[in-house]
């Protein structure tokens, strides 16, 4: 094996390691063991995110791995969400009150399936066929349904539930989708379908056109694109936050770089322009979907997941319209988004302690009940709403820019009119949450602010250099690498 | 295959129109034993072999775990219909249609095949979304899969065996995943009944 070969071995095995090891680990050194594999994990993770961005040579390993910019980057955000989650999570476990499952087991299945969760979600962007992409997909559902429905609430289940339901039959459409493209290419096996050979198979165009559509409003499902975006809000309100954080901020990327690989590969086949209609399309609908719930009072975390449909709309615009602008904006946005989302759900955990009828209700005057909670919250909002200096700000005008440098003009239009209305309704909120009249009266200890408070000091640096780096982007290597694909 | 084919609609809209849990699990299963004939029919190879035998494993496994949810969750009432069976039906052969409408001949081996894996995708989408029970949406689910795997095995040339084997694990951990909710929203609510899970609504 070569030595890239060895890192991509070591990244999917080390989580299946954790998930493994929380079943025997002794209860004492539980969470002590299984963030030790989470930083071990993260390491190797960060390690083959550097050798896909700065070695961008010999992508292919295989017909299943593929190791390249644009997966570097999701690798790279996979594994700073995943290893934060892991970090915050002892502390959500010494909080939860009730489980999904037994008391004596609960947290070692929460380790347990976070890690398989963690692995599979790696496998995603490094999958180097359709048929491995979807089995990874398919394979995140299982294991992330039963963390979403951890607490086992009524409103946990029922999260759950939608999940596992919408996102199975979605998923279905998409191999149907697959399958006809195996069909018409005259079969010999879906792992023939690599990110390579697809744009140079012999496909039938309107075959082509109706699998892509099939496989894209399968994947949209996954990824929460509207219309087909019930289950979002819920998944990612119910879900225990460190999950939260890696649902939106991790999964839904990882499964759109997916489509994104797909709509590459077909291009050739279908036409550029149709390609990234049906993505525009898409990021539209979700950003329209998304403005009015951005607008009303909504609990925390809620508010998180739609602002995660907006965001998710956004990128679908940028992989969209293609472009160098779009997809600068594009990497960026992934990056800020993960940053500043996984923070907003990281601080849930001491909101909920502190202000319990938070997981039902918008909050209000936190900046003056818990300053240092209101900084972090501030901090993410702020990013997530597009203020700048927040990179989000930055990488929106890119997109939109790119729109009209494709010659997109009516759809980069509407889409800045959106990113604006979504801007006040966000920004609203956040003056809402600072200042505003505090709701609730029964108040406690934030317990678990001084973790988020350190991430909220890691991520402001990291939120502002990549806000420099997006001016950057747009003339470099990486954007050049992006815009080239596999093909 | 032709016959395998229709047979396959057949026991699919079965599904949509029976009450009874124990029958709609028993029609799903003899769908999964028709797709392994099916597979040792079409040809002697190794591969043929291997993808009947993991279509049947499949079907086994998921009949002992749903006939053992059905048996943990007795319902002291069946739960309401929502939608009355011809309804149903009627929504499921009409959508199948649209697809087979829309859909252009895509290279099975068998335009048969086309169709009835349409069907079955449209059957599996029609009994998630009109039956309340969440065994039957489990189901659906299965019935989509169904319709998936004779797409597999009609396809030209040899079947993908490490990929059939893959939807085969990641169905099985869906469905184990599906019963431990199921299991939950039962004890939670007193029925299988997704009508009792309409807390988290926006305006």
């Amino acid at each position: 094996m070569t030595p890239r070969e060895w890192l991509v071995t070591v990244v999917l095995v080390l989580p299946l390691v954790g998930a493994g090891a929380a079943g025997v680990v002794s209860r004492g050194w539980l969470c002590r063991v299984m963030t030790g594999i989470a930083v071990l994990t993260a390491l190797a993770a960060l390690t083959l995110a550097a050798v896909a961005l700065l070695e961008p040579t010999h992508r292919e390993l295989g017909r299943w791995i593929v190791v390249d910019p644009a997966g570097g980057i999701i690798v790279g955000v996979i594994a700073c969400v995943g290893v934060a989650s892991a970090l915050v999570s002892p502390q959500f476990l010494s909080m939860r009150r009730g489980s999904l499952f037994q008391a004596g087991r609960a947290d070692r299945i929460y380790w347990a399936t976070f890690f398989a969760f963690w692995a599979v979600l790696l496998a995603v962007p490094l999958a180097g066929n359709l048929g491995a992409a979807w089995l990874a997909i398919e394979a995140t559902t299982a294991a992330s349904a039963l963390l979403v429905g951890f607490s086992g609430r009524a409103r946990a289940l029922e999260a759950g539930w939608k999940y596992l339901i919408l996102t199975s039959l979605g998923l279905g459409v998409a191999l149907l989708g697959i399958l006809m493209l195996e069909s018409a290419a005259g079969g010999g096996g879906i792992e023939m379908l690599t990110w390579r050979t697809l744009p140079h198979l012999s496909l039938d165009s309107d075959v082509a056109v109706v699998a892509y559509v099939l496989l894209l409003a399968g994947l949209a499902a996954k990824i929460g694109w509207a219309p087909v975006h019930n289950w979002l809000p819920d998944a990612h309100s119910e879900a225990p936050a460190p999950v939260s954080a890696l649902l939106s901020a991790a999964l839904l990327p990882a499964v759109l770089l997916v489509a994104w690989r797909s709509q590459q590969a077909l291009a050739p086949t279908i036409g550029v322009r149709t390609a990234g209609s049906v993505l525009v399309g898409f990021g539209l609908a979700s950003l329209a979907v998304a403005v009015p719930f951005l607008w009303q009072s909504q609990a925390w975390k809620r508010l998180l997941a739609y602002s995660s449909l907006e965001h998710m709309g956004v990128i679908a615009l940028g992989v969209g319209f293609g472009g160098t602008l779009a997809l600068a904006g594009v990497a960026i946005h992934v990056v800020g988004h993960a940053l500043a989302k996984a923070l907003g759900f990281y601080a849930a955990i001491p909101l909920l302690a502190h202000e319990p009828r938070a997981s039902g209700h918008g909050v209000g005057g936190i900046g003056t009940t818990e300053p240092a909670l209101g900084v972090s919250l501030g901090v993410s909002l702020g990013a997530l709403a597009g203020l700048p200096p927040s990179p989000l700000f930055v990488s929106e005008v890119l997109i939109v820019a790119g729109g009209f440098q494709v010659g997109r003009p009516w759809a980069a239009g509407a889409a800045a009119i959106l990113l604006a209305l979504g801007f006040l309704g966000l920004t609203h909120a956040l003056i809402d949450t600072l200042i505003g009249k505090p709701r609730g009266r029964d108040r406690h200890p934030a317990l678990g602010l001084r973790a988020v408070t350190t991430m909220t000091i890691v991520a402001v640096p990291l939120l502002l250099a990549l806000t420099v780096a997006a001016l950057w982007l747009p003339d470099s290597a990486i954007v050049q690498g992006l815009i080239r694909g596999l093909g | 295959m032709s016959g395998i084919a229709w047979a396959l609609v057949a026991l699919g809209i079965g599904v949509i129109v029976i009450r009874r849990r124990s029958i709609a699990v028993a029609l799903v299963t003899a769908q999964a034993f028709v797709l392994a004939v099916a597979a040792l029919a079409e040809g002697a190879s190794a591969d043929d072999v291997v993808a009947a035998t993991a279509l049947g494993v499949r079907g086994v496994v998921l009949a002992a775990l749903f006939l053992f949810l059905v048996r943990r969750t007795r319902e002291t009432r069946p739960v309401p219909v929502g939608v009355a069976p011809l309804a149903r039906a009627a929504a499921a052969v009409t959508l199948a249609l649209a697809l087979i409408w829309l859909v252009p001949p895509f290279g099975l081996e068998t335009h048969e095949a086309e169709q009835a894996t349409l069907s079955l995708v449209a059957l599996g989408l029609v009994t998630a979304a009109m039956r309340r029970a969440t065994l039957f949406q489990v189901l659906g689910i299965v019935l989509v899969e169904n319709g998936l795997a004779l797409a597999a095995l009609s396809l030209p040339g040899e079947p993908s065996l490490a990929i059939e084997i893959g939807v085969a694990v990641d169905l099985l951990l869906v469905a184990l995943v599906a019963g431990v909710f199921h299991q939950r929203i039962f004890a939670e609510f007193g029925a299988g009944d997704t009508a009792a899970l309409r807390s988290l609504r926006d305006s």
